[in-house]
């Protein structure tokens, strides 16, 4: 029994060198132990037959040799299997480089979104709340609120649009007028950003547009200095173009606001050092601000010997064009996929 | 705006080497927008004086000659085509290495040493164009060279020195001066220069006019609003001749052609105080006995008025004029009118100082599209002390340029104006509260006195006194008062902070983030391509597409064939089709924006007013045409559906009740439901309406209104898990032929209600077309039965899927398929 053993174990281990394929080894794992006619089967099937004493020991031989076999095998088999899958690699060659076909669709956001987004998410992170009003606003909000009266000069700066039949109402200039609307919605303290659509009254050219993008800011409460607005422009143009970027303020008169300056930063594609794009100055223009004049404040109903505060407005429609270095204001309007499938 | 360093140095000490552009930025970081600094003599390196020593006709060319130049350290040989040369004269010698524009035309060209037709030539012999100074020498043909005979310059001398061509001239953007009437001259200028290199300031102080008696000189002003002031003074005495060289060269300095002494003056007093002046002929105004009676008034509508340049107006009756007895000699604070201007024999004269109200120079300058160096200052609203220092200056001017002239009328004026005399009370630590920097005391006075206003201390407050030149518009409230501080200061030496606020979230804005949300799900999950258009549309395209609904209309459209605003994005969205289709096979677009309803209520347009603007709703717009897709119709819907999906309220189609609007396919149409309200379309393109526009290409859209949509929008996310099953599903398919009224929507409804078994209901397959009956469709889904209790025998299921398909045959009149 001890012999036959050990001699159907090596006769396996022989054989199954020569297993080459599954369907062999399969056959070969039937031909050992298939319940009915398995030779190993058959073989421990003899154990009754042995007197108690050697069954027993050669049941517990028997144990271990039907381990070692299946063992074998087992290895066996992994040995075919991973045979088969180098194979694989040969007969079901793609090239992977290829794309998938018929291609999906890949949808693009604007690029004006892509950079409004941006900046919200920023300010959003300070705690700004983002508002928007009318794009068709009244003469009242988009000029008198804002301190622009009817005959100031500022009006000639910004030729409007306005609407037949109505003669007091007008496409806004400006983000401007959502100050006042918020101020009187929302009262004091305030910050908020307005980005939106604007209108000028003047014909496109590759650097003029009638229709374009602005963001406006708002920071009212009883403490707020010029020194604030001059951290958050700071912040912005540090997040916008590196921290390296410095901060240019000069005087520039816009009615809504006393004192008002324009803002420059150091121009990011020279880093200051003179290029086209800011015409050999070292410096991009992309701001607008000043301290809340105190008649908007008050047009908003907020008591500005109690209150003040700091406005800004940015052209998104320039930033829009800096960042992607875009030679055309007009591509933004035009619905072109060759252009919009770029962002 | 043009202003000369020579000029600013009569009235605040500039030193020889300052350099110019730091000026330059100084100015733009505290005052105005210096946009170039231009120096004069660049440009006319190695170009000096030279003299005609000896001259000879050119052995081989009829037009040249042969001359030799004395250049300072010898003579020079150099060949030349002047037709005004001669020996003796002096000449503008350009050396070896001197760049000149050859014929006053292309690129600068350096000097060489050439061979002319055999002869050597070692420079040349410059004519005004060819070096940039055509409006100091007018030449009379283009041969002819520059004549410096008349200078004392010897040979040698560079030829900027001889001319005096040392100047500087900052070229000031005037959108940067429109608050600031003061600035409007030089001496506005001088006084910021002189604060801001803190110098002392030079003020002007001619002497008083001393009035004679021969003549009558009066002044009715009509309405002394809009001409608060009117001075006016008439001279003898006058001989009309061009101006002194020095006063010449100023005026052409800052890019004004001089005429001739009268008209210089009142130019050159104009650009040095910002006040425009009139010189009239006396014979102009003057009644038959010599006396002089001026009358401001307003025109009469329709009044003709022929400008000085002899063009022709009609004016309206807001208009202002001077006038005599019988007519208007002047449109009053823009331009003189013809017959009264000083010509040649012009021996009298009457010098015009006033002040008009702003807003009115401004209206009728627009109105008839005449703007003058005049009416820009004017429209600034010009301080009314100005007008007596400026006729002051006049007088002074023409008695130096014209020793003979005395005035022969008392100095006539009508004055109705009152300059705030009430100081702006700045209290104590307002700068500072303003600006969140402390500037010494002492700094701020010195500031504010520079820039010419009256500081007193009144309880710790500061009393700031306005002068009159920033008295008007200008400087009227503490805040203005903090801007002049903080501008000279600098704010370069303001540092940035951050300010502190409470850490609570600001208010949501729910529209906001849905338009985001919206942005993103339809470019990122359904793969289209967001656009912007115009918020203009043109009528001809609106009425193409057959659009319903009056469209509001611009007043003055920039674009003429656009007027209407946007009731819809579709027509943009047609129109990007439209453009896109003919290369690319596949045009996916989507559009956020507003839409303009003038029936429907906006918001208010005063807080104080009933009235309401339009509606302004935000819209979503989506376009789809795809070459040989039949039915772009379920790609567009799709889109939306997984709109609603993602955002958590789902959106619908919804058969529209009678026909959908005439540009939509009428059998491929829909109205968009959320929470049982109509919140949008989606449909085909009619084809008639497609081949009107000109799209090739099958195309859908739809539209959302996404302030309506945003009401049914829960507020906070509601999907709810569902435990999962712990006994397995059973599926079984049913396939049938109905009529083609029953929609899927009521099918599926009716299987998925048929039993609690049914679990899950999925349509596979829907087909109309060959192998179906016309007027049917055929229609596939998998149906899982499952129950959370048990599992289901096939049997059971069986048994379950038979009663259900007999339903379908009994309540829809399907035929099934095997």
């Amino acid at each position: 029994m001890r012999d036959d053993l050990y001699r159907i174990k090596q006769e396996l281990a022989d054989r199954l060198k020569t297993a080459n394929d599954l369907p062999g080894w399969e056959a070969l794992e039937a031909e050992y132990f298939s319940r009915t006619a398995g030779k190993f089967t058959n073989l421990i099937k003899k154990l009754k037959q042995l007197p108690e004493e050697e069954r027993k020991i050669m049941g517990r031989l028997g144990n271990e040799v039907k381990d070692e076999m299946l063992s074998a095998l087992s290895a066996r088999r992994s040995f075919l299997e991973g045979a088969r899958f180098a194979r694989l690699a040969e007969t079901e060659a793609i090239d992977v480089t290829a794309p998938f076909l018929p291609p999906l669709p890949m949808g693009h956001l604007h690029p004006t979104t892509h950079v409004q987004s941006d900046l919200e998410d920023l300010f959003t992170s300070m705690g700004f709340t983002i508002l928007d009003g009318p794009e068709l606003e009244s003469e009242y909000y988009n000029f008198e609120s804002v301190n622009i009266p009817a005959d100031h000069p500022a009006r000639d700066m910004q030729d409007t649009f306005y609407i037949k039949g109505h003669p007091h109402w007008v496409m806004r200039t400006h983000t401007s007028p959502v100050q006042v609307r918020a101020l009187e919605r929302y009262g004091v303290p305030i910050r908020a950003i307005v980005p939106g659509r604007c209108f000028r009254n003047e014909a496109t050219d590759p650097r003029h547009e009638h229709t374009l993008y602005q963001l406006e800011g708002l920071v009212v409460d009883r403490q707020i200095t010029f020194s604030h607005l001059k951290g958050i422009l700071e912040t912005v143009a540090r997040y916008l173009y590196g921290e390296a970027t410095q901060v240019r303020l000069r005087p520039k008169f816009y009615p809504f606001v006393e004192p008002g300056v324009n803002g420059e930063v150091t121009c990011f594609l020279c880093a200051g050092a003179g290029c086209r794009v800011c015409k050999e100055t070292g410096w991009l223009e992309i701001f607008g601000a000043g301290m809340v004049h105190p008649n908007v404040l008050t047009a908003g109903g907020v008591d500005p010997r109690e209150y003040q505060g700091f406005a800004f407005g940015l052209g998104l429609s320039r930033l829009v064009m800096l960042k992607y270095k875009i030679e055309d204001v007009r591509h933004l309007q035009t619905g072109d996929l060759r252009f919009l499938s770029q962002f | 705006m043009l202003i000369s360093k020579n000029w600013l140095k009569d009235f605040v000490f500039l030193p020889d080497a300052f350099n110019p552009d730091e000026l330059a930025l100084q100015l733009s970081l505290s005052t105005v927008e210096v946009e170039k600094v231009i120096r004069q003599g660049a440009g006319l390196e190695g170009i000096v004086v030279g003299v005609i020593r000896n001259i000879e006709k050119h052995p081989q060319a009829d037009k040249l000659w042969l001359c030799q130049v004395d250049a300072g350290d010898g003579l020079l040989p150099i060949v030349c085509g002047g037709s005004n040369l001669s020996s003796g004269m002096k000449v503008a010698l350009g050396q070896i290495g001197a760049r000149v524009r050859w014929h006053g035309e292309g690129d600068l060209i350096e000097i060489k040493p050439a061979v002319i037709r055999g002869i050597e030539s070692q420079g040349m012999i410059c004519a005004a164009d060819e070096i940039g100074l055509g409006q100091l020498f007018p030449s009379s043909n283009e041969r002819e060279v520059i004549n410096l005979s008349h200078l004392k310059a010897k040979p040698g001398t560079p030829l900027s020195t001889a001319l005096g061509l040392d100047d500087v001239v900052f070229d000031i953007d005037n959108k940067s001066l429109t608050h600031r009437s003061d600035l409007w001259g030089h001496y506005g200028i001088a006084r910021e220069v002189a604060a801001l290199q803190r110098k002392k300031f030079k003020a002007l102080n001619p002497p008083p006019i001393k009035g004679g008696k021969e003549v009558s000189v009066t002044v009715s002003v009509a309405d002394t609003k809009l001409c608060p002031r009117y001075m006016a003074v008439a001279f003898c005495g006058i001989k009309v001749a061009p101006s002194p060289e020095w006063l010449q060269r100023r005026l052409i300095a800052v890019g004004l052609r001089p005429i001739n002494n009268i008209v210089d003056i009142t130019n050159y007093v104009m650009l040095e105080l910002g006040q425009p002046l009139h010189a009239f002929d006396k014979a102009s105004l003057a009644s038959p006995d010599g006396s002089v009676s001026i009358f401001v008034r307003r025109a009469q509508g329709g009044e003709k008025f022929v400008t000085l340049d002899n063009k022709e107006y009609e004016l309206n009756e807001d208009a202002m004029v001077i006038a005599s007895q019988e007519r208007a000699l002047g449109l009053a604070g823009i331009k003189g009118g013809a017959g009264s201007g000083v010509t040649d024999s012009t021996t009298e004269i009457v010098f015009e100082a006033a002040t008009f109200e702003a807003a009115n120079i401004r209206r009728t300058s627009l109105a008839l599209s005449l703007r003058t160096d005049s009416s820009a200052r004017f429209e600034k609203g010009l301080d009314p002390a100005l007008p007596e220092l400026a006729l002051r200056r006049a007088a002074a001017l023409l008695c130096e340029l014209c020793p003979g002239a005395r005035a022969i009328s008392a100095v006539a004026e009508e004055r109705h104006y009152t300059l705030r005399t009430e100081p702006i009370v700045v209290p104590a630590g307002f700068i500072e509260k303003k600006l969140g920097v402390h500037i010494e005391k002492k700094r701020v006075w010195d500031i504010l006195e520079r820039l010419g206003f009256t500081v007193e201390e009144k309880k710790g407050a500061l009393a700031v006194s306005s002068p009159s030149w920033r008295a008007v518009k200008d400087v009227r409230i503490p805040e203005d008062v903090v801007e002049e501080v903080a501008r000279i200061y600098g704010y370069a030496e303001i540092p940035g902070s951050l300010p502190e606020f409470t850490i609570a979230p600001p208010p949501a804005n729910r529209l906001r983030a849905l338009e985001r949300r919206v942005r993103d799900i339809l470019a990122y999950e359904s793969g289209l391509t967001e656009v912007y258009n115009y918020s203009f549309t043109a009528p001809e395209w609106a009425e193409k597409i057959g659009l319903p609904g009056v469209h509001l209309e611009l007043d003055n459209p920039v674009a003429k064939d656009r007027p209407l605003l946007r009731r819809s994005l579709l027509p943009g969205l047609l129109e990007n089709v439209e453009a896109n289709c003919h290369r690319f096979s596949r045009v996916g677009l989507f559009e956020i924006g507003r839409t303009y309803i003038a029936e429907a209520a906006g918001e208010r347009a005063a807080p104080d007013s009933d009235e309401l603007l339009p509606e302004q709703h935000s819209h979503a717009g989506i376009i789809y045409a795809e070459k040989n897709l039949s039915v772009p119709f379920y790609r567009v819907a799709e889109a939306i559906r997984r709109l609603g999906q993602r955002l958590g309220a789902d959106i619908s189609c919804q058969a529209y009740p009678s026909m959908p609007p005439g540009y939509l396919h009428p059998g491929r149409a829909a109205q968009l439901v959320a929470g049982g309200d109509i919140v949008g379309w989606v449909g085909e393109i009619h084809p008639l309406t497609a081949k009107r526009l000109g799209l090739e290409t099958r195309t859908a859209a739809a539209e959302i209104d996404l302030a309506a949509y945003l009401a049914y929008l829960p507020e906070r996310d509601t999907a709810r898990y569902e435990p999962l099953g712990v006994f397995p599903a059973v599926y079984r398919d049913v396939a049938f032929v109905v009529d083609r009224r029953h929609t899927h929507r009521a099918l599926c409804a009716a299987i998925r209600g048929f039993d609690p078994l049914v679990s899950s209901v999925e349509l596979f397959d829907i087909y109309a077309g060959e192998g179906v009956r016309s007027g049917a469709k055929s229609l596939g889904y998998h149906i899982a039965y499952a129950s959370p209790e048990r599992t289901l025998t096939a049997p059971e299921v069986d048994k379950v899927h038979a009663e259900l398909q007999k339903m379908l045959m009994a309540v829809f009149d399907a035929q099934l398929r095997t």
